[in-house]
């Protein structure tokens, strides 16, 4: 559905995106991870014909974004990072102004605004000036925008930022819903939130892409594995004989009510069964012994300080 | 054309929900009834004049090129005031970025912001009209040259509001689309004084009637006398054409900047 090939952008002297390439499927809910300034609003602008890239090709649903962009615009919906409205104007009437940009016919307007205000539950709102509303729900007359046209490919440059945990869960709802009827691209530096929604993530970091996996077998590939250990007596003598064995990087005693202990390593079955004889040898009585899921928060800030080799 | 029509309707609603178009035919009209009274005032004195045998040849309709030659300049005060919000405003608010990623074309968004200031600029004009009435009422003008003199007005704002267009799709602050429209048609306004001091020349170019031609005062002049000449209206149309395409390549840049 979205092609993106080599794509470069400069801004003067400045590389914002360094030749990135990714697909996405129909259907796709693709996450688009990277701290403030990595490049993903730069990439979002060069895909919805805001702005050129400097090398390399885009197409959406097969239409170049640089030889046809009129097909591109038809076929998507944008929200950029601030939501384009016009405070001065009432919802509706901002609605009816989009539906006129989007060019939707005359007989079926009234219908698709009524449905877009009802799915972003726009509808107490929908008299009021938007210059009057809370950023929340001026992020939802963005999204609004964004849907009235019912686009194939959504492009949303962090939608949920200043929205409260209630809005967020909703828009969270809101985006999963559209899953398998269209294809989504969605911008985001809050962690938790493309583990909730995204089918995919793509890690920017510095213009480049640093990572591209799939959401369900993130941090499987990771090099390093950390087991949690529960045992009932801690020594110093088994925190240093475990330091000892083959393959283990760090070693880590924490202690709530229980003994608990984080062990670092190779993710190597052997090592694993190495660590469980050390700790039984040691007369510890180990309790449980269980893998620790490395979580997308620890996987994205690796790949961030690996590449940078900042220690964390 | 459907996203032309939508723009200007937005663009009226938004004039007239903040205090800005309100505001702005205010002032004017208090000015140019300043100055009519002024005109009233003069209109007396020579009336009187004129039954002792004096001020021979003064005529109402010389008086009223005189309310219309002010009334031309004090336009180039007004419009800025309502031209530098066109393009500066949607790129402060981030909504130029809706209208370049939905599918209408660029040259919609231009006419659509053209026409819908200008159309407001009509609407003052049209006020004024109550002069007019006045005129009529207490005195006997020529209502053919009155006539041609608004049409010189209406294609003169054409230029002056093609200009706050072209210069609001420049710049993201209102504050400095406005200023520089008026600096822009002063200058042109001063163009016309200005050649006529210039006798230089270069090759066949006379600098001096060059710059006569260039100023939009010597082509709005004849139609306050009354005559509708095709070139002055040409000029008229040509600059407002030339300057919407370069407004039009400006907001285009957008794309391969």
């Amino acid at each position: 559905m979205i092609e993106v090939k080599g794509i470069t952008k400069k801004y003067g002297d400045r590389l914002a995106v360094d030749n990135i390439s990714f697909s996405v499927k129909r259907g796709e809910i693709l996450g688009f991870l990277g701290q403030n300034g990595a490049g993903k609003s730069t990439t979002m602008k060069i895909l919805t014909c805001f702005m050129p890239a400097s090398l390399g090709t885009a197409s959406i649903a097969g239409f170049d974004v640089f030889e046809s962009p009129y097909e591109v615009k038809k076929r998507i919906g944008y929200l950029p990072e601030n939501p384009p409205i016009y405070l001065e104007l009432l919802v509706s009437e901002y609605l009816d102004f989009v539906a006129n940009l989007r060019r939707i016919p005359k007989s079926e307007k009234k219908k698709k605004i009524g449905a877009v205000i009802e799915r972003c539950q726009l509808g107490d709102v929908q008299n009021r000036l938007i210059g009057n509303l809370s950023k929340g729900y001026r992020q939802r007359v963005g999204l609004a925008q964004a849907l009235i046209h019912d686009p194939e490919v959504l492009i949303l440059d962090e939608p949920t930022v200043g929205l409260d945990p209630k809005q967020v869960s909703e828009a969270r709802g809101l985006i999963k819903s559209l899953r398998s009827e269209r294809t989504v691209i969605y911008s985001t530096h809050i962690l938790s939130e493309v583990a909730a929604t995204c089918d995919r993530i793509i890690v920017i970091d510095c213009g480049k892409i640093v990572a591209q996996e799939d959401i369900n077998s993130l941090g499987a590939t990771g090099v390093t594995t950390k087991t949690e250990l529960v045992v009932q007596r801690s020594s110093e003598s088994v925190i240093e004989s475990l330091k000892l064995v083959n393959g283990v990087r760090s070693v880590q005693c924490l202690s709530n009510g229980k003994e608990r202990i984080i062990v670092e390593s190779d993710a190597r079955e052997e090592i694993m069964a190495e660590i469980a004889k050390v700790v039984v040898n040691n007369n510890a009585g180990l309790v449980r012994m269980s893998p620790v899921q490395l979580a997308l928060e620890d996987y994205y800030l690796n790949l961030i300080s690996g590449k940078r080799g900042i220690s964390l | 054309m459907r996203g032309a029509t939508a723009i200007i309707k937005k663009e009226l609603r938004s004039y007239f929900s903040s205090p800005i178009a309100y505001v702005v035919l205010g002032v004017f009209l208090f000015v140019m009834g300043v100055i009519f009274a002024k005109f009233v005032a003069l209109y007396q004195q020579f009336n009187t004049a004129q039954q002792f045998g004096q001020a021979q040849g003064i005529t109402l309709d010389k008086l009223a090129t005189y309310l219309y030659q002010n009334m031309a300049f004090i336009l180039c005060f007004v419009t800025p005031f309502l031209t530098m919000r066109l393009f500066s405003e949607e790129k402060r608010q981030n909504t130029l970025e809706l209208l370049l990623t939905t599918p209408i074309k660029e040259f919609e968004i231009v006419l659509g912001k053209f026409f819908s200031a200008y159309a407001l600029m009509l609407i003052m004009l049209s006020l004024s009209a109550i002069y007019v009435f006045f005129m009529v009422l207490w005195g006997n003008p020529e209502l053919k040259i009155i006539g041609s003199t608004y049409l010189g007005l209406a294609l003169a704002l054409a230029c002056y509001v093609s200009l706050g267009a072209l210069i609001s799709a420049m710049t993201s602050s209102q504050a400095i689309a406005a200023v520089w429209t008026f600096i822009a048609l002063l200058f042109l306004w001063l163009l016309q004084s200005l050649g006529q001091g210039v006798s230089a020349s270069w090759g066949p170019i006379q600098w001096g009637p060059t710059l006569v031609y260039l100023s939009p005062l010597g082509h709005f002049n004849s139609f306050t006398e009354g005559l509708v000449h095709i070139k002055d209206v040409v000029y008229f149309l040509s600059f407002t054409l030339f300057t919407l395409f370069l407004t039009h390549r400006v907001v285009e840049s957008n794309r391969w900047r």
